[in-house]
Parts: structure tokens; sequence; C-alpha cells
């Protein structure tokens, strides 16, 4: 077998795999909506880790093996990119939640971001990115340290930053159907929050697989995943400190600014990937 | 360094999968639920009893190493004891993540059954779980240089006795009031902990504690070759 039927095959079973765990979802959503119990273990035990769980199934059953996992720190000259895994991340969400509202002069909204409350989010983040991004290596172990190194031979490096992208955000899919499922809302909100899922995943997708290309380990991506979910919870306390009417909408320039900084984002670091990948030496 | 790597998951593995039954502990104190009638205090019990239990297990990770023939084996590989030590410090830090881990899996798991069972008194114990999880890092890191300069006994034993001493002079300073010291600190102490200063606190703890865990590592690397001289054959 060739090696890229051979990639093909692999990710067709990892995909099956994953598959079957947002399947779980459906099947089980009558026992998880009744019991706290049955939810925690099927959504945070089970379906958080299944892409790190199919990726050891994956590479159980095709026999691969366990080895180059990604699983090494590699803190040596890495350092400066474990950083950036904790600052970008944090960056962007700031200019993405905060430049619409001062570029629409609503600076008095801001009153909860004194000095002290930013740096005590810094360094709360800071802290807690190294201790608690543990549990995202549930997710990052399967899309960047299998999934995206089996798709990078088969659809290339672009191909691989959209179909991963797009692959990951489907796998929140049952997140996003599971409320309209219960009633709640109509199918068009959640195409709508399913899209702007994907372009922000796809996007932010892009800098999670440079930096484990960058640092040949998951950790990194690990960590800018945990900023990713948590700078938009700390941004948002922070706000919430501030003096917004309930009735408060920026307009066209929110909308703007929800993508655009992540947009520029996943365009720098595909310019990267690809200047990497072109000074890398071809291999037959 | 994936040879040191191997060499620690053979040697301690069983203290590494310790730390997720460490964080199971405070399950095991439902079955005596009867001690306390609040589930709060239960969990916040079970909490400490696991943090004290697995404290005591990552300390055992650092027996065995403390032989001279090892210390001059390992300065004599290609990575050199810096990089044995880096695997020794990388691994104590994992242990403590799968034990934080696993303390907030089973934890959550408790909270989802107590839900389940119609208990709505349930509390947010992250807040005392989390800087215990830091202190437990910043413990680690003030034993690991202890041993290595001292060897496993007599550090242990050299530790008690700087901690003696510094318990000591704080309670001088304290209690004989030299400098109006007590009124400062206490001062200090009421200033820092009231609610708008708490998390800030919190945070520059938590971020020193890593710093200091690296300045550990770095202490490690220097004194570990005197260390040496001084351990068994």
């Amino acid at each position: 077998m060739t090696a890229k039927k051979e990639n093909a095959k692999r990710l067709g079973i990892y995909l099956l795999t994953v598959s079957l765990f947002v399947l779980l979802f459906f099947v089980f959503r009558k026992p998880m909506n009744k019991s706290s119990t049955v939810f925690f273990i099927l959504y945070y035990c089970l379906f958080s880790f299944s892409p790190a769980i199919a990726s050891l199934i994956t590479r159980a059953v095709t026999k691969e093996g366990f080895r180059d996992m990604k699983l090494h720190l590699n803190l040596d000259g890495n350092f400066k990119w474990y950083l950036l895994a904790f600052g970008l991340p944090l960056t962007v969400f700031s200019a993405r939640i905060l430049l619409p509202v001062l570029i629409s002069g609503h600076s008095d909204w801001l009153g909860g971001f004194t000095f002290q409350n930013v740096l005590a989010s810094v360094f709360i983040l800071a802290a807690l990115s190294a201790v608690q991004s543990i549990g995202l290596l549930g997710e990052e172990l399967g899309w960047r340290g299998y999934m995206n190194r089996k798709m990078e031979p088969l659809f290339g490096t672009v191909g691989t930053c959209l179909i991963g992208g797009i692959m990951w955000s489907l796998w929140h899919l049952p997140m996003d159907l599971g409320g309209w499922l219960d009633g709640e809302g109509t199918f068009s909100d959640v195409l709508q929050i399913c899209g702007e899922r994907m372009l922000l995943l796809t996007c932010f997708g892009t800098f999670l697989m440079w930096l484990t290309k960058k640092t040949d380990s998951v950790f990194p991506a690990a960590a800018a995943h945990f900023m990713f979910n948590q700078s938009q919870e700390a941004l948002g306390g922070l706000l919430s400190q501030g003096n917004i009417p309930e009735n408060a909408d920026l307009g066209a320039i929110a909308t703007v600014f929800e993508y655009v900084p992540v947009v520029l984002l996943a365009a720098v670091f595909m310019g990267l990937l690809l200047r990497e990948k072109k000074k890398s030496p071809k291999t037959a | 360094m994936t040879g040191f790597v191997f060499k620690e998951w053979k040697q301690n593995r069983w203290f590494i999968l310790s730390m997720i039954l460490c964080g199971a502990l405070p399950a095991v104190f439902f079955l005596e639920k009867d001690i306390f009638n609040d589930i709060n205090v239960l969990r916040i019990f079970g909490m400490i009893s696991a943090f004290l239990v697995a404290g005591g297990l990552q300390t055992m990770v650092l027996m065995g190493d403390d032989r001279r023939l090892w210390g001059y084996w390992v300065t004599s590989t290609s990575e050199g004891y810096k990089g044995f030590l880096r695997v020794k410090y990388e691994m104590v830090f994992g242990m403590v993540l799968l034990f934080l881990f696993s303390l907030q899996t089973v934890d959550s798991l408790i909270c989802a059954a107590a839900a389940d069972i119609g208990i709505t008194e349930i509390r947010d114990i992250s807040i005392i779980m989390i800087p215990l999880a830091f202190l437990q890092i910043l413990l680690r890191a003030v034993d690991i240089p202890f041993t290595l300069r001292y060897g496993n006994k007599k550090g242990s034993l050299i530790k008690l006795i700087y901690s003696l001493v510094f318990a000591i002079i704080l309670s001088v300073i304290i209690l004989t009031n030299i400098c109006n010291s007590s009124v400062i600190l206490f001062d200090a102490f009421k200033k820092l902990f009231t609610g708008d200063h708490l998390s800030l606190l919190f945070g520059v703890f938590a971020v020193s504690v890593l710093v200091i865990y690296y300045l550990s590592y770095r202490i490690s690397c220097r004194i570990y070759l005197k260390g040496v001289e001084q351990y068994d054959r």
C-alpha cells in the first residue's frame, strides 16, 4: 500500500471513530437531559476526549504504534512559542471585543478594565494555562497531533487548514444542535451558530497547526486552545463590570471586528506555513 | 531525553499512576458520609486528604537516585545531568497536573451525582483546589533541591531544620514586635486579603510559583554535582 493510501485509510478510521463518539450525543440525548451524571460521563469524560481516544484507537487498529505522538514538551528553544500560545489568543480576543467598543466611542463601557483587574486577569490566565490546559490534550492529541498530519500529505497545507477546521467545527455540532432538538430556537439559528464557529475555528486552527509544527509538540496548541476558550470568558467578565446599557448594540462594526482579527491571524500563519513548507527539503 | 523519560516511567510508573487514584480519594469518603452532614465539608475534607497523600507520593519519585555512581554516569551521558534533572522536574510537574485533573474530574462527578439526587447546595471548591495545587508545586520546588543536594534522608532532615529556623525567626519577629513589624505585617495582610486585591494576589502568587519552580530547576543544576560527591556509593 502506498504512503498516501495508508494515510487515507488511517484518516478514514480516525474520522469514523470520532463520528461514532458524536453519535453518542444523539443516541443518549434523553438520558443525558435527565441525569447530570450521565451528561457528565458522556460529555466530559468521553466526548471531550474523543479526538484523543480516536487517535489512540486508530494507532492501535492500524498497527501504527504510539511513537511520535508529539507528547514531548520541547521547551528548548521553543519557550517563545509557548509565550506566543499564551499571548496571541488573548490579543486577538482583546482586539475582537475591545476595538469595536473603542472605535464606536463607548470607552465609558470599559469601567471594569482597571489596571489592577487587567493585571490580575493576565496573571491568572497565565498561571492557569500552565496547569489547566492538560484537559485540552483530549482534543489537541487528535486534531493537531494526528488528523492534520494525516491530512497534509493528502490535501496539502491549505486544504488541511480548511478541511481540518471544518471537521473540528463539525465535531461541535451536537452542542449547536442541542438547544434546537430540545425545542429552543430555530434551525436557522443553529446554522448561523454553526457557520460562525466554522469560520472562527478554521482560522484559529491554522495558528494551532503552525504552532504544533513549529514546536513539534501538542502542548503549545493545548495552551493556546485553553487561552482561546478562557480569554473570551475573562474579557467578558471584565466587560460585564462596566456600565453597558441593556439594549447596547454596536451594529455592523461589532460584526466586522468579530471576524477580522481572527481572519488576519489565519492569513499570517497560513503564509508562514506555506513559507516553511517551501523551505523544508522535499522527500520522495 | 527519551531514555530519561523511559527510565523515569519504568522506575516511577506506579507513583505516576497513583496520582489518578489520589484524585479519586474524595469519592472514598462518601462511603462514610454519615461523619459529615454537609456534602461541601465532605468534599473539602476529601480534597485536603487527597492533596496530602498525593504530596507524599510525589516526593517518593525523588528516592533511589541518590547514588554516587548514578550521578557520575548520568553526568557522562550526552544530555548530561541537566537533561536528567529536567525530566525529573517535568515529571513531578506532570504528576501535579495529573492529580489536579483527576481531582477535578472526580469532584465534578460527585457534584453531578449529588445534583441527580436533589442536593442543591453544592459550592464551587475550585477556589481552594487551584491555590492548593500551586502550593503543592511550590513545596516540590523546595523539596527537590534539598533532596538532590543532601540525598533523600539527610535532605528531609535539613529541610525540616531550615523550616523550623524560619518559623522560629518569624515567631520571634512577630512576638517581640521589632520595629513595629507585627502591626505592619497585620496591616499588609489585612489590605491584601480584602476582596479587591484577592484575585491579583492569587495571580501574582500563581505566576511566582511557576517562576520559583523554574528557578528551583536552575538551583538544582548548580548544586547537583556537589550533592553527588556526598552520596553513598
